[in-house]
């Protein structure tokens, strides 16, 4: 096993620079989740790490080496791919046993890989079809199967679930998961799906334009989102922005929105007080905020007033849609015992310590 | 009037699926189903055109083929000269098309270079290679001579006229079959190859064991397309040496010929045409075998 370290790589596609200056370092044994959405230079970054694209400047380092130079063959990866990239002429077993048939590895040795591998997927029963009789979860068991007898130092998955329906990531997710801790392996795993990233990563590195915004623990990106792109990225829904101005009344910070004005938590004031008189962007994410009738009574100075125009009920939980002037707001809650009706006033309750504050002009966080 | 009229058009109304295909029936049922059916009659009967009726023999024709010794020569050089040509074309249609299947300055121009002879009108080709191959006026000899090596006499030696056939076959049909596998070698998908790239495989490996496996299917049809004109390959061979010096390139289907409409022997000549349909029937019920047992992934 090893780790990853890619220094001020650049990858440039004529005119378009894809990758843009990029630094990060993957620990031995990590799970990495590099996210973004599409068209971010985040599966360009692990074909340059895999060695499928050639580097334009910079260096990456597997272990101790740099592999700028070097073949992917020679790179001791695996990869897993978002089409599978299965052989289509060979059945399961040779498609499983290849890579380790070209590096002339003794016949009982890949016969034994195989079926260690056949045992970890439970594709037993698939070794001797053809790619075109599996289905797509069988396939991507295959492809996975394909990395996994390599006992490669890096494991690199672009993104391998996006093909499969819905019920099928979240059990290949799992199991993804399950994998890494059984393997100890280093994993680069690319996604442009949040949910994978929150769920499997150890440290998720988001990226936007090329360039890294965020690296952190899945709970680190999303409390502490470092700038505006990562907090409007982590989250689902999306976190709520609203143009403000940051002003002192009463001895205090408060959050002037036009359509309302909310009292800031002491807790913020060092850090609003530069921005004192400025227009900053304000965030609020849907899960922080509570919509309720107001008969049941407002919460001191945190609420603001809006109509709820739609209620999307998922069961469990409810996501208000709000008008709050000319502002759209979404919320998000537990369904409550009376149900909101659509159209009706209510009040919202936000969370205000949970709440971030953003530099309107660099998009950087200020709280 | 008015009703027999209305009777007559709804009978053409009911019937109009007999009536609008009818003429187009009868074309291909004069031009393609009666001479075949007359070759089958024929082939059971003794008749030279011309003179006297033919004359009912059963499987005589047939008996007689098997000691005939001319069309014992026409199977040797047809199969020579398939076996070689379609081996020759079909290995370096392959290796161009490899060549091709990359973009390189100027890739579409040398392209449409390369298909020229493809696109010739055969008896034209055929006519300029035989003047071109000519021992004592053409330019090949000239151009051997004039850089210090020794003419060849080509098609005027027994010895040397075939693999010349084959020389100018292979020239002029290579460049189908390279269009057919670099169509086929486009369509290949992209991703194994990379994968392969991980795994281990040098240039020379992702060949053998990712690129030919996937391109066979295409490869045996190309040879399927080509062997049905190359097996009863006419114009060039007729042209050039008219299945000559002596019979050194007659090929059963040029000898089939020269019996019909040479010795005008139509009856054993019939026979004889069955026999090559024979052949190319069963070489191509082959070839689809394999094809489909190839294209099973």
């Amino acid at each position: 096993m090893a780790n990853v370290i890619v220094k001020n790589l650049v990858k440039r596609f004529n005119a378009v620079t894809a990758v843009d200056n990029l630094s990060l370092e993957i620990h031995d044994r990590e799970f990495a989740v590099l996210i973004g959405s599409s068209g971010c230079g985040k599966t360009t970054v692990l074909r340059m790490i895999a060695g499928l694209e050639p580097i334009t400047s910079g260096e990456v380092f597997i272990g101790d080496t740099l592999v700028n130079d070097m073949e992917p063959k020679d790179r001791d990866i695996a990869m897993v791919f978002q089409n599978y990239a299965l052989y289509p002429h060979m059945n399961v077993r040779d498609n499983l046993g290849f890579g380790l048939k070209i590096r002339k590895f003794p016949k009982a040795e890949i016969d034994a890989r195989v079926q260690e591998a056949a045992d970890i997927l439970g594709i037993h029963d698939l070794l001797e079809r053809k790619p075109k009789e599996l289905s797509g979860g069988q396939r991507q068991r295959v492809a996975l199967g394909r990395a996994i007898v390599r006992k490669p130092k890096v494991f690199l998955f672009d993104e391998p679930l996006s093909n499969l329906d819905a019920k099928l990531r979240v059990a290949m997710r799992a199991e993804i998961s399950k994998l890494h801790r059984r393997l100890g392996a280093t994993i680069i795993y690319v996604t442009h799906d949040q949910v994978e990233a929150m769920t499997m990563a150890d440290r998720i590195f988001i990226m936007h334009k090329g360039t890294l915004q965020q690296t952190g623990a899945p709970m680190e990106v999303y409390l502490k989102p470092a700038n505006l792109f990562v907090a409007g990225f982590i989250g689902s829904p999306s976190m709520n922005f609203i143009e403000a101005k940051v002003i002192r009344e009463a001895d205090a910070w408060w959050i002037d929105a036009g359509e309302f004005k909310l009292r800031a938590p002491a807790a913020f004031d060092a850090r609003l007080e530069p921005h004192a008189g400025r227009t900053v962007i304000f965030g609020v994410r849907p899960e922080d905020m509570t919509a309720h009738d107001p008969a049941a009574g407002a919460g001191g100075g945190n609420t603001l007033t809006a109509r709820a125009d739609v209620v999307e009920t998922l069961g469990a939980e409810i996501f208000v849609h709000l008008t709050c002037g000319a502002l759209a707001i979404v919320a998000r809650m537990e369904a409550p015992e009376q149900p909101l009706t659509e159209g009706q006033t209510v009040d919202v309750d936000l969370k205000m310590l949970k709440t971030h504050v953003f530099d309107k002009e660099t998009s950087q966080t200020i709280v | 009037m008015t009703t027999a009229l209305s009777a007559v058009a709804r009978y053409v109304d009911r019937r109009q699926r007999f009536f609008f295909p009818a003429p187009a029936v009868a074309v291909l049922f004069l031009i393609i189903v009666l001479p075949i059916a007359f070759n089958l009659y024929l082939m059971f009967t003794k008749w030279t055109v011309g003179l006297g009726e033919p004359r009912f023999i059963g499987w005589d024709n047939f008996v007689e083929i098997f000691g005939d010794e001319r069309v014992w020569n026409g199977v040797k050089v047809m199969i020579y000269f398939s076996g070689a040509s379609l081996a020759l074309e079909l290995f370096f249609g392959l290796m161009i098309a490899l060549y091709f299947n990359r973009t390189f300055r100027g890739s579409e121009a040398v392209q449409a270079i390369y298909i020229i002879p493809f696109a010739a009108t055969p008896v034209a080709v055929a006519l300029i290679w035989r003047i071109m191959l000519n021992p004592e006026i053409g330019v090949i000899n000239y151009l051997l001579t004039s850089i210090g090596l020794p003419p060849g006499l080509w098609v005027a030696s027994p010895d040397t006229v075939i693999a010349t056939l084959v020389m100018v076959d292979v020239w002029k049909w290579t460049p189908m079959i390279t269009l057919i596998v670099l169509a086929g070698l486009k369509s290949l998908p992209h991703d194994p190859y990379e994968a392969a790239r991980i795994d281990g495989c040098n240039a020379l490996q992702i060949f053998w064991y990712i690129t030919l496996p996937l391109i066979r299917p295409v490869l045996i049809a190309a040879l399927m397309l080509r062997s049905l004109d190359n097996l009863k390959e006419f114009d060039m061979i007729y042209t050039i040496t008219q299945g000559g010096p002596g019979i050194a390139s007659e090929t059963l289907y040029l000898y089939s010929y020269n019996v019909s409409f040479g010795f005008f022997k139509a009856g054993y000549g019939s026979a004889l045409m069955v026999i090559v349909f024979l052949v190319v029937l069963v070489f191509n019920v082959l070839m689809n075998r394999l094809r489909r047992d190839a294209s099973l992934v």
